[in-house]
């Protein structure tokens, strides 16, 4: 996860359900420019399992996922074309 | 007579009630239609039927109340339409298919195509008992193909470009089988749980999972109605080409096979499965074994 990262954007999604777990994270990675990155902090399997593949699927990439105590800190970096 | 009519013998045409009124089921497949069939329906139905369709739980779609002298008719404005009658009875029935890889972010493999394919080649096709036939993307099965008397689910072997991996531990997270387990700082795959949906390949942020063995597996036997039952899964990982042929030789076992009007999970049930695949095998003329690897 190394490198400079000038700024980071931070979505708390641990209260939210499917689908409103990657629409809210969609609608916050367009408010951002190329290259930027959100720390989305997420809570359970269910947005485990579609957050990262949705983000990447629509050209962002994941830099990364670590746990923080009972949540997952998910660093996505929003893509060139997206 | 219409020469429509000798499609009556491959049936679709349902008798209802009412005197002289009948149902004309349509062959869908996987519950496909454009709006031009949609709205031609439409038509149709207030003008040879009682003014309303029903849905089937095959993805179908049958206009009620059509008078048997209006089947020429019909029949030939469905075809207007790019649209046919379909089928009931003891034959291969409309084949089932999920939303697909078209538009589903879950799908493995191209689930309509194979649709259309096995449609085209079995539809209608005489059989000791009706046969029933779903194809799904992936695992999660939307279609339900194991309650079909074959069936077809998208899979994946994810395999590890350990080169890549920078041991994040997303993998081992979100698989849905609980088959990864970081050891020695990678992921390590049991592939006994390994549920081949491919959410690792999926999700993995350095694209160090990779698509091994793409295919089908095949499951047998699996059937609603009065004695439900659910599909065995009898083949892993059948390339999508090697389908169409695979559903041949089962067919033909199943034919030389069934005593009265058993379905092809009766079969199972009296011969064993092992009675059967090598009856399968047989039929083939060259063993057939590659396929059924499980």
């Amino acid at each position: 996860m190394g490198g400079v990262i000038p700024f980071r954007h931070v979505l708390d999604i641990t209260g939210d359900v499917c689908p409103l777990t990657f629409v809210k994270t969609k609608l916050r990675l367009e408010e951002m420019a190329p290259g930027e990155v959100l720390e989305v902090i997420l809570k359970g399997r269910e947005p485990l399992h579609n957050v990262p593949r949705s983000a990447k699927e629509e050209g962002h990439r994941i830099l990364g996922v670590e746990e923080a105590g009972d949540c997952y800190r998910l660093l996505i970096q929003k893509g060139e074309r997206t | 007579m219409n020469p429509a009519y000798e499609e009556l013998e491959k049936g679709g045409f349902i008798k209802e009630k009412q005197k002289d009124r009948y149902a004309m089921r349509l062959r869908t497949i996987g519950g496909d239609l454009s709006l031009t069939q949609l709205a031609g329906l439409i038509e149709l139905a207030g003008r040879y039927g009682c003014g309303h369709v029903h849905l089937t739980t095959r993805q179908g779609v049958e206009i009620p109340g059509v008078a048997l002298a209006d089947y020429g008719n019909i029949s030939r404005d469905l075809r207007r339409l790019g649209l046919w009658p379909g089928t009931c009875g003891p034959r291969v029935r409309t084949v089932l298919a999920c939303a697909g890889n078209g538009r589903c972010a879950h799908a493995l493999v191209d689930v309509h195509r194979l649709a259309g394919e096995i449609d085209a080649r079995f539809f209608a096709r005489d059989m000791p008992n009706k046969v029933k036939i779903g194809v799904s993307g992936c695992p999660n099965s939307c279609s339900k193909p194991q309650a079909n008397d074959i069936g077809f689910v998208g899979a994946v072997e994810p395999v590890l470009e350990s080169g890549l991996c920078a041991a994040c531990g997303l993998c081992v997270e979100i698989c849905p089988g609980g088959a990864l387990a970081l050891a020695g700082g990678r992921p390590r795959i049991d592939r006994t749980r390994c549920r081949h949906e491919g959410d690792c390949i999926a999700a993995c942020p350095m694209d160090a999972w990779r698509a091994g063995r793409v295919g089908y597996h095949v499951y047998l036997g699996g059937q609603g109605g009065r004695s439900p039952a659910t599909g065995r899964k009898v083949a892993a990982f059948v390339a999508a080409d090697a389908v169409p042929g695979l559903v041949e030789r089962l067919l033909a076992s199943y034919v030389a096979l069934a005593r009265g009007g058993e379905r092809i999970g009766d079969v199972m049930a009296r011969l064993g499965n092992e009675a059967f695949r090598i009856a399968v095998a047989e039929e083939s003329g060259e063993g057939g074994r590659s396929e059924w690897a499980v």
